[in-house]
């Protein structure tokens, strides 16, 4: 009797129909990113958007939902034999941590009301995306984007715009000016603009479009 | 005919006698004594405790004990909590329903844990229980509202209706309304498992309403807070109350409203729900704090400053469950506000992040460690730990009576010297003399568990998950830990040779779960059938463990010990190592 059995996961794993591109079983057991993003229709990814967000951003999708959405539905509409028990677990150890079920259930009726607390999420596995929050004054929803899909201030301010335009109150006319700013590792708020943009891709936790005063 | 000795007792008077003998231990001591004794003790015993309801047929139960008014059983391993059993695995209670009902018309009081309840099985017993009065669903699953009106309409004198972390089945909203106006003797509800449209609003407040004796009521999530005043002002007289969700925007009449309904209520000492808590209504508890005993905040995704406000507030609490969001900051002032704290339980907000989410490290628990005294029972979810720290609070908690603590990544080394914990949770064994119940996590080798089978001698229930290198560890904690009564592994390497060498021991315990482990299937079917009265059973989803050699490994395999033999309501991805009984299953399977 030689075989160990170790730490790789249970196969059941296996039984559940589980996409085994997405899903790579890790040596320590240890936790994957849950916030990976999965590949799923247009339809798919919008139908929870409240009114505001009406189908947009074409330029810019790239499979990230936005902070509204519950991650949690996405697993389960991409690995349709998983159950809504095991949802969460597609990329983790089954069973693990210790967390009873109905808790999980609370957690992920929490996160969708989003209460997640990520400001900036790095996803490796899909080539280095980093996941920003981006808000807006004046509009309720919290958008994410993948800095790393531009390469300066000036197609990341353009494309903020395209996002945003569809998003403002018609209160508030085309006069109005904003500024971008951003949130640092140490947690200061700055102006978008005065660091080379390599650093501030590497600084930013989370932006904000504020309106301009005077 | 037994001879009666001279000067014996008549049988009324030890039979009144043992009447004040209350705990299981004692009775079964009692029991022993002699054939009379056992013989009197048998036909006066009120209550039976069932630890695993696999251990006994209700057959047996009855037969030597035919006046129980009380029994509590329970089912699914501990495991099943974390979907580790499969559906269908077993645990029905039913059997012992229709069994009982023939032989216990008088019964009073179910209590069950992680079993498989029918709407049948509720049914079946508001028929037959004239005098029932107590139904306790912990960790239920198998029925719905349908069952709850059966028992709401049937069991007129009905004292307690618990169904917490139970799983129920929405049929419809109005069982409730199924409760007679005659009933006025609840003293205890809890439905705060139960969905959103599962309980008529009205139906609760009169119900509340005509039962002075309620004592404690816990409501679910669908009870907004605007009609907490409204229950409260029908049931001041309340020690236990769990609220529904805790938010709406704030409304100076709601919040008014609330503080008075609160404030009324003088005998208030427990507090539980607060699901969706905005924070402004907390304020509303104030008048209540002083007096609370124990307060569970683990569903309310409140900060630390708020947690703290709130808790500062409390000096009397003795039992505090919360979510991590409490940080280190709050534990410390946790510490220095409770100094009756005796139990703590601290539930991780984002357990499946990656980054920690929050500052609660290994400095919290320490903290509350030195500051709290009384401190026996501690649940904390963590992403960091050192030796140092445990070793600390080993030597500032030596009367932990229950230790569970679960660091979020399995194999955390100790962070600061990255060594393996082994040090630090041989402290806790060490200095805890009285620990009853165990759970380890982090970095971990054979050592810890030599640690544990020298220290651990009044140690009933350990967890072990990703720990040891070899059969060793295992050995040590089946030879060492004298009073062992379950032991649950996970993705451990321990295999046969443990197993085998301490094969007597697992005959002195209530059950063994071994999962994603090396033990084989030889192994096992070695144990089921060379020890008697040991059930061994392998579980496997994928395919027959008797398609493969029998060198391979299980998957999973629960041992327990059994007077009734094997059972016979086994599915199909369960085995059984008992060979006879193996034959005669597969030709009675089809009759299942």
């Amino acid at each position: 009797m030689e075989l160990r059995l170790g730490l790789a996961l249970p196969t059941p794993n296996i039984i559940k129909g589980f996409d085994l591109d997405n899903h790579k079983p890790k040596e320590t057991g240890g936790l994957g990113a849950w916030n990976k993003p999965s590949k799923r229709s247009f339809e798919q990814a919008f139908g929870n958007f409240k009114e505001e967000c009406k189908a947009k951003t074409l330029l810019l999708w790239s499979g990230q939902p936005n902070e509204e959405e519950d991650h949690k539905d996405q697993t389960k509409t991409t690995f349709s034999t998983i159950d809504e028990n095991d949802a969460e677990e597609v990329d983790q150890v089954m069973g693990w941590p210790p967390i009873k079920t109905w808790r999980k259930k609370i957690f992920r009726q929490q996160h969708r009301v989003g209460r997640t607390e990520y400001n900036r999420v790095a996803d490796e596995e899909n080539g280095g995306s980093v996941y920003v929050k981006v808000k807006m004054e004046g509009v309720a929803i919290t958008r994410k984007i993948d800095i790393r899909l531009y390469h300066s201030y000036q197609t990341l301010t353009n494309s903020l715009i395209t996002i945003f335009t569809k998003d403002r109150k018609c209160a508030d006319d085309d006069h109005t000016r904003y500024t971008l700013t951003y949130q640092d590792k140490e947690g200061d708020w700055l102006i978008a603009g005065d660091i080379p943009w390599q650093s501030f891709i590497k600084n930013v936790q989370r932006l904000e479009i504020v309106k301009k005063w005077g | 005919m037994q001879k009666k000795m001279a000067y014996s007792f008549p049988d009324e008077v030890l039979e009144h006698v043992f009447s004040f003998i209350q705990s299981d231990k004692d009775r079964n001591a009692v029991s022993a004594v002699c054939k009379s004794w056992y013989e009197i003790e048998r036909w006066c015993r009120r209550k039976v405790f069932i630890g695993n309801c696999y251990a006994v047929s209700p057959t047996m139960v009855i037969k030597r004990f035919p006046e129980v008014r009380s029994i509590e059983l329970k089912g699914k391993p501990h495991f099943a909590d974390f979907n580790l059993v499969p559906d269908g695995w077993g645990g029905y209670v039913l059997p012992w329903i229709v069994e009982m009902a023939g032989a216990y018309p008088w019964l009073e009081e179910i209590r069950l844990k992680r079993m498989v309840v029918t709407d049948e099985s509720l049914e079946l017993i508001a028929k037959s229980f004239k005098n029932f009065k107590v139904l306790v669903l912990f960790s239920c699953e198998g029925f719905s509202t349908d069952g709850l009106a059966a028992i709401a309409a049937g069991c007129k004198n009905l004292r307690e209706l618990d169904l917490r972390e139970s799983e129920v089945d929405d049929m419809s909203g109005h069982w409730l309304t199924h409760f007679p106006e005659t009933c006025t003797s609840l003293v205890s509800l809890n439905i705060s498992c139960l969905g959103s449209d599962e309980v008529s609003f009205s139906a609760l407040e009169r119900l509340v309403g005509r039962c002075p004796n309620l004592r404690s009521l816990r409501l679910n999530r669908a009870v907004t807070i605007d009609k907490i005043a409204n229950i409260l002002r029908h049931a001041p007289q309340l020690v236990d109350f769990g609220t529904g969700n805790y938010a709406t925007e704030l409304r100076p009449d709601v919040l008014a409203n609330l503080t008075g309904a609160f404030s009324s209520c003088k005998k208030l000492k427990s507090l539980s729900g607060f699901w969706d808590v905005v924070p402004a209504y907390l304020p509303a508890l104030y008048s209540v704090c002083s007096r609370l005993t124990s307060l569970n905040l683990s569903y309310a995704t409140i900060q630390s400053p708020e947690i703290i406000k709130l808790v500062s507030r409390c000096p009397s609490l003795q039992r505090l469950l919360v979510l991590d969001y409490i940080e280190d900051s709050g534990l410390e002032a946790l510490a220095s506000s409770c100094k009756d704290l005796q139990e703590l339980r601290v539930f991780p907000s984002d357990p499946f992040g990656v980054e920690p989410n929050v500052s609660l490290t290994e400095q919290g628990l320490v903290a509350v460690s030195l500051g709290c005294p009384k401190l026996q029972s501690v649940l904390y979810f963590c992403r960091r730990m050192t030796n140092a720290a445990l070793v600390t609070i080993a030597q500032n908690c030596p009367n932990f009576t229950r230790f569970r603590l679960c660091i979020i990544e399995p194999k955390t080394a100790d962070y600061l010297t990255l060594e393996p914990l082994d040090i630090g949770f041989g402290a806790i064994v060490e200095h805890c003399k009285d620990l009853r119940r165990l759970s380890l996590s982090g970095l971990l080798t054979d050592r810890v568990f030599e640690y544990i089978g020298t220290y651990a001698k009044k140690l009933e229930m350990l967890s072990v998950a990703f720990a040891g290198n070899s059969d060793l560890g295992l050995h040590h904690v089946l030879s060492g830990c004298e009073s062992l009564r379950k032991l649950e592994i996970r993705d451990c390497p321990f295999g046969d040779k443990a197993l085998l060498a301490n094969a007597a021991k697992l005959e002195t315990m209530r059950s063994l779960w071994m999962s994603s482990c090396t033990v084989s299937f030889g192994a096992c079917k070695l144990l089921g059938q060379t020890v008697p009265r040991l059930n061994v059973e392998v579980i496997d989803e994928i395919e027959p463990p008797g398609s493969r050699p029998e060198s391979f490994p299980v998957d999973k395999l629960y041992i327990y010990r059994s007077v009734s033999g094997p059972r016979f309501d086994m599915p199909p991805f369960v085995w059984t190592m008992d060979e006879e009984r193996k034959i005669l299953h597969s030709e009675f399977r089809h009759l299942l």
